[in-house]
């Protein structure tokens, strides 16, 4: 008899379970979102059949995206400085955009530009027809608001705007920036983070909505459709229908972005044919997938580096010959050759492919001479053990290899590293403090152009963002301050200025060890067609350019 | 008895403020700044301050843990750092998958073994039992997360019998929509008829819910096995016995029953631990429910959503028990007294 | 976990561990704990020794479990995470039993407010599953091993106050007790001398039950990377290491999950074996 009494409190523990989650009161997964592709193929199918023998091959599927992170955090194009670019670069567009394969800026938002007084006037020409997705049509006023408005919230990337002085816009399809000094301008409104043109009024007007991810203000081919931040699927987007650059029935009007943060899933997804891109694999997984049929595997260099900052301000490391000792225990190549594909040895700050890049100044390990510095500096292994700490983002395999291999390598110079694996936030509120010793990150510019290395990495600073290695060093600030103007009137000038600034920065100051430039290994479905990697804007894809194989 | 009540409805609130109060300290000395985890890695002071402002991150840790209790208690469990959302939102949604993946754990666990406590105890001492008990210890024995892995390569990866993540297909959502009626995806699309939603879950559960059913399956073999071998040695079934009622069924018709009762109250137990077991089997499998969203939340130091689910498992498990002694206390008033 | 209502003092019930799970246990813990204790003997190479250019080694001849990303030997690894998992157990396992039992005999034995306070702060913190208070604090503290100890013994002393409170308040009422009561022993002289030693053998049977808990949700926090760190030899962050290559490279996941599984086995069997042998009425959770 009892037994039954306790069924009853089991059923009792349930409905309590579930009184917390139920009256959903029939409401649809994913409401507000769009239940069929958003051409209306599938409802005017059922009723006009004679429109759809017109679009027979009109492209109802949805390209399904697989980023490893949440995709977005900020909604607004001012400020946004994060994972999202890979969606906002599908909804705004700016005035230019970087060609990787041309090394070249394309039109885009202009159709043309031309620049004057010592590269200090620009003058963008506007193109015609650009419609808003909010239903605005883009003119010089508008472009002006957005980039003003930008400027002014100061967020995010915002700092590449510095140069401009006044905008004017001469009649509705001109825009003209005066700067305060030359900036290579055509580059900068390439930008993938803060020169996204947008409709100003309307973003103000509904910020909420904005912010909860309901709206856009932009004239890229794509519009968000549903977002749910946590999600899975946290965001799908739609095809906007008046985007300028017209629609091709096969191209993709839906796509979506699934969160899998497992890297195993993610290929599994992609063999199984649940999603059709995946932003980056292993090695080992890399290697299967150029074996299986029905994936490609896309190998392309970045832009990215890994950066090794030492201390220069606080502690130990203050010892330039300690610094020195450092940059000689990491095993570069042992490294390049554990990555087994994942990075390609590095040669100075700057990545291949971008202005200032030097050949021939790539490191190698020479534990002798580290002895030999850190004796100098009274460690080594006949004096006191030196213990350093070491902060790098959790969960990064490639960084946790590195610092792997670098603990046993100082292990045998008498130096006991403490690595942390944190949190980026955490990880970066400690650095702002000046909390380590050695600090991991990643880098790539905003723009393609090697100046945020130096700009945001290595100029001074009191106020701590990304100086962590805490350099002060006048005669580099004034070095920095100079690249802008060189880069747009005296591109070889601006080499060479590049070339001595790392020569300073790595071999002089030592302030940095930078071990490899990331390779992006993807992979995508057999099934798609028209995928280029540019490096300008990491792991974006262009769904507007793809279309099914065949 | 409306002293009993009294004084174990007391009892349990003293216990969940205690649980709001520890959920708080902990959740309140988290390091890496919060303000830095919601207004993004490259935000600038004066955003971050404003963050600050709109969390009160600024006050001092009795002022917040005050305003923290009111807030709860009306209903506000803060927004979530990393999703935007309130953090009670957020669990409404995730909770029900969490039932979803550890009750079909439990049923499996329940159905597997308690037949194989009694093959146990039937032939107690000999080959199956001696098996028996060698799974059931392994069973509990497993890392669940090392499980998780190991199954999800063979069966999904290699071999190909099941997805390999995700609580059904997502293109789904637009071919077939679901109603959502109690939140559980397999309960809806089965009272909504919504077969392939239904189907394309149970594909997706199978494995998952294995991983989680095995601690419990584990425990409750052992369990049924000792007290039908108990039950076996009573008066009772020695006089069946003596009655020429066969072995098999004195242990099925005689023993099983009461031999139940414990059975059905460590589910009650282990269904908190499963929740929290679920979590790294939900990781793994990034099955949408409370743990992928707790293991989302530590690596984003979202706070407010670590505490949400926190006490979202405490006060489930701190109510179960609570309506298990209530209940004993109406059926057996010895319970009371003590 | 709940209370055996009363058992046999340990020693007179020793020689009936005959149970052949209980003695497999025993052996089996026997040799993980030589094992681990040998380890810089035994393990053919040091743990943390580096070969970027020999990584991702299937197992053979040189190496038995082969190598991981960083070219370090599996075997000689999972070696030495027995020491760092042993470590952890014991220590977890010698505060939280001492830290329990300590408050758990006062309560039982003094009753009263005493007893109504510290039973109301253990059901406090019952009230949170073991992993995840262990999770939480975990997020707070800083990770590393000394962070699994103690974010599990903050979990896991509840069970053993518990347990020996209910212990000792059935012990304090004894005739025998009582009459030590009348002829003005002092109650610290009770409890140390008649209350605490009949509490310890329902106690040492739970530390022997909970040993393979420990070590399971101290794998999991490293796992999660909340515990040990890089490059410390430890199961659970060893297993979180490979998982992205368990479908290419599947030594490098499956030997140290092996050797959990292993040592967690051995430890419920001998706690199971030990107290069937002590208590044969008692034989349910």
């Amino acid at each position: 008899m009892r037994w039954h009494k306790r069924l009853l409190v089991a059923g009792i523990a349930g409905v309590v379970a579930l009184a917390a989650s139920a009256c959903a009161g029939g409401q649809v997964r994913g409401a507000g979102g769009t239940p069929q592709p958003s051409t209306g193929q599938e409802s005017t199918a059922a009723t006009t059949t004679e429109n759809t023998a017109e679009n027979t091959a009109e492209n109802d599927a949805t390209f399904v995206y697989a980023p490893n992170l949440d995709v977005v955090t900020d909604w607004d194009p001012a400020t946004s400085y994060s994972n999202e670019i890979i969606a906002l670069a599908n909804i705004y567009e700016g005035l230019t955009r970087y060609n990787a394969q041309t090394k070249e800026v394309d039109p885009l938002l202009a159709t043309e530009w031309t620049s004057g007084d010592d590269g200090k006037l620009w003058t963008f020409k506007l193109r015609q027809g650009v419609k808003f997705h909010t239903g605005g049509t883009l003119d010089a006023e508008a472009a002006k608001k957005a980039i003003e408005r930008t400027m002014k919230a100061g967020g995010g990337a915002a700092y590449i705007w510095d140069a401009v002085d006044t905008i004017e816009t001469p009649d509705a399809s001109t825009l003209t920036f005066k700067l305060k000094y030359a900036a290579p301008m055509d580059l900068i409104t390439s930008s993938g983070y803060a020169a996204h043109i947008y409709d100003a009024d309307a973003l103000e007007e509904n910020a909420e909505d904005v912010e909860d991810g309901k709206l856009d203000a932009g004239t890229g081919p794509y519009t968000i459709d549903t977002w749910q931040k946590g999600q899975e699927t946290e965001l799908t987007l739609k095809a906007f229908e008046d985007y300028w650059g017209g629609w091709q029935p096969e191209q993709y009007k839906k796509v979506a972005f699934r969160v899998t943060p497992e890297i195993t899933t993610a290929w599994q997804l992609l063999r199984s044919g649940e999603v059709g891109f995946v932003q980056r694999l292993n090695p080992q997984l890399f290697e299967q997938a150029g074996m299986t049929e029905g994936v490609q595997a896309k190998q392309a260099p970045s832009f990215q580096n890994l950066l090794v900052l030492f201390n220069t301000a606080d502690g130990p490391l203050k010892d330039v010959r300690i610094r020195r000792a450092l940059q000689h225990a990491i095993d570069y190549d042992g490294l390049v050759a554990a990555l087994k594909g994942a990075g390609q040895k590095a040669s100075g700050l700057v990545p291949p492919g971008l202005l200032g890049h030097t050949a021939g100044l790539e490191p190698k390990q020479d534990l002798e001479k580290a002895q030999e510095l850190l004796q100098d500096a009274g460690y080594g292994p006949d004096n006191p053990e030196l213990k350093l700490t070491l902060t790098y983002a959790q969960g990064d395999e490639d960084q946790k290899l590195l610092v792997t291999l670098l603990t046993a390598a100082l292990k045998q110079v008498n130096i006991d590293l403490q690595a942390r694996a944190m949190a980026w936030n955490a990880q970066w509120d400690q650095g702002k403090k000046g909390g380590q010793d050695i600090f991991v990150m990643y880098w790539y510019p905003d723009y393609a152009d090697p100046y945020s290395w130096f700009l945001n990495v290595f100029r001074s600073a009191d106020d701590v963002q990304f100086n962590l290695s805490y350099l002060k060093d006048k005669e580099i600030d004034a070095a920095i301050d100079g690249l802008p103007r060189l880069t747009a009137t005296d591109q070889l000038a601006a080499h060479q200025a590049y070339a001595d600034l790392q020569k300073k920065i790595i071999d002089e100051q030592a302030a940095v060890a930078v071990p490899y430039v990331q390779t992006y290994q993807r992979a995508l479905s057999a099934d798609v067609q028209g995928y280029v990697d540019n490096p300008a804007y990491p792991n974006v894809v262009f769904f507007h350019d793809l279309k099914p194989a065949g | 008895m409306p002293r009993y009540l009294i004084r174990r409805l007391g009892q349990a609130l003293l216990v969940m403020a205690g649980v709001v109060a520890l959920t708080f300290v902990i959740t309140r000395m988290v390091p890496g700044d919060p303000a830095v985890a919601y207004a993004g890695p490259k935000a600038t002071p004066e955003q971050l301050a404003e963050v600050r402002e709109r969390f009160g991150l600024d006050e001092p840790l009795w002022v917040q843990l005050g305003a923290y209790v009111t807030d709860l208690l009306s209903g506000d469990w803060q927004t979530s750092l990393h999703t935007r959302r309130p953090v009670l939102e957020d669990l409404y949604h995730a909770f029900p998958a969490s039932l979803e993946l550890v009750g079909a754990g439990l049923v499996i666990a329940v159905v597997t073994g308690i037949p194989v406590g009694v093959l146990a105890a039937r032939f107690k001492g000999r080959l199956p039992d001696f098996s028996v008990r060698l799974t059931s210890m392994l069973a509990v024995s497993l890392p669940v997360f090392w499980l998780a892995l190991a199954l999800q390569t063979v069966f999904a990866s290699h071999l190909g019998w099941f997805p390999v993540a995700g609580e059904y297909d997502s293109a789904l959502d637009t071919t077939s929509p679901l109603t959502l009626w109690t939140n559980i995806t397999l309960v809806d699309a089965l009272i909504t008829g919504n077969w392939p939603i239904f189907t394309s879950t149970l594909s997706h559960l199978v494995l998952p819910a294995l991983v989680v059913a095995a601690y419990p399956a584990g425990v409750i073999a052992q369990m049924v096995r000792a007290t039908l071998i108990e039950e076996a040695s009573q008066d009772h079934a020695r006089m069946e016995r003596a009655l020429g009622f066969r072995e098999t069924t004195i242990l099925t018709r005689f023993a099983l029953r009461p031999a139940l009762n414990p059975v059905l109250s460590l589910i009650a137990l282990v269904f908190a631990y499963a929740i929290v077991n679920g979590f790294l089997v939900e990781a793994v499998f990034n099955w949408p429910g409370l743990g992928r969203y707790a293991v989302n939340a530590i690596s984003h130091s979202d706070t407010p959503a670590v505490a949400g689910v926190t006490l979202l498992v405490a006060l489930v498990y701190v109510l179960a028990n609570l309506v298990v002694d209530l209940l004993q206390g109406v059926v057996d008033p010895r319970a009371r007294a003590r | 976990m709940s209370t055996p209502a009363e058992a046999a003092p340990l020693r007179r019930t020793l020689p009936r561990v005959t149970d052949r799970f209980a003695l497999a246990g025993a052996v089996l813990i026997a040799l993980i704990a030589l094992a681990a204790l040998l380890a810089p003997w035994i393990a053919p190479y040091p743990p943390d020794e580096v070969n970027p250019f020999d990584s991702l080694r299937a197992p053979d001849g040189a190496h038995w479990f082969g190598t991981d990303a960083a070219g370090r030997d599996v075997f000689s690894r999972v070696l030495y995470g027995g020491r760092t998992s042993l470590f952890i157990a014991v220590t977890v396992l010698a505060v939280s039993a001492t830290a329990g039992v300590l408050l758990g005999v006062v309560a039982g034995y003094a009753g009263g407010w005493v007893r109504d306070v510290i039973m109301r702060v253990t059901d406090v913190f019952l009230a949170f599953p073991a992993l995840l208070l262990s999770v939480a604090l975990a997020v707070v503290l800083r990770p590393s091993v000394t962070t699994v100890i103690v974010a599990i013994a903050v979990t896991w002393w509840p069970w053993y106050a518990r347990l020996s409170a209910s212990m000792a308040a059935s012990i304090a009422t004894r005739p025998y007790v009582d009459a030590a009561r009348c002829l003005g022993v002092p109650a610290h002289m009770i409890i140390l001398r008649h209350v605490l030693p009949n509490s310890l053998t329902p106690v040492l049977v739970q530390v022997s039950l909970d040993a393979g808990g420990v070590i399971l949700t101290a794998a999991a926090l490293s796992y999660l990377g909340l515990g040990a760190q890089e490059p410390t030899a430890e199961w659970g962050l060893m297993v979180e290491q490979g998982q992205t290559l368990f479908t290419t490279n599947w030594w490098v996941v499956t030997f140290p999950g092996l050797a959990i599984l292993l040592t967690a086995f051995a430890f419920n069997v001998l706690g199971e074996g030990l107290r069937n042998a002590l208590d044969p009425r008692r034989i349910v959770t």
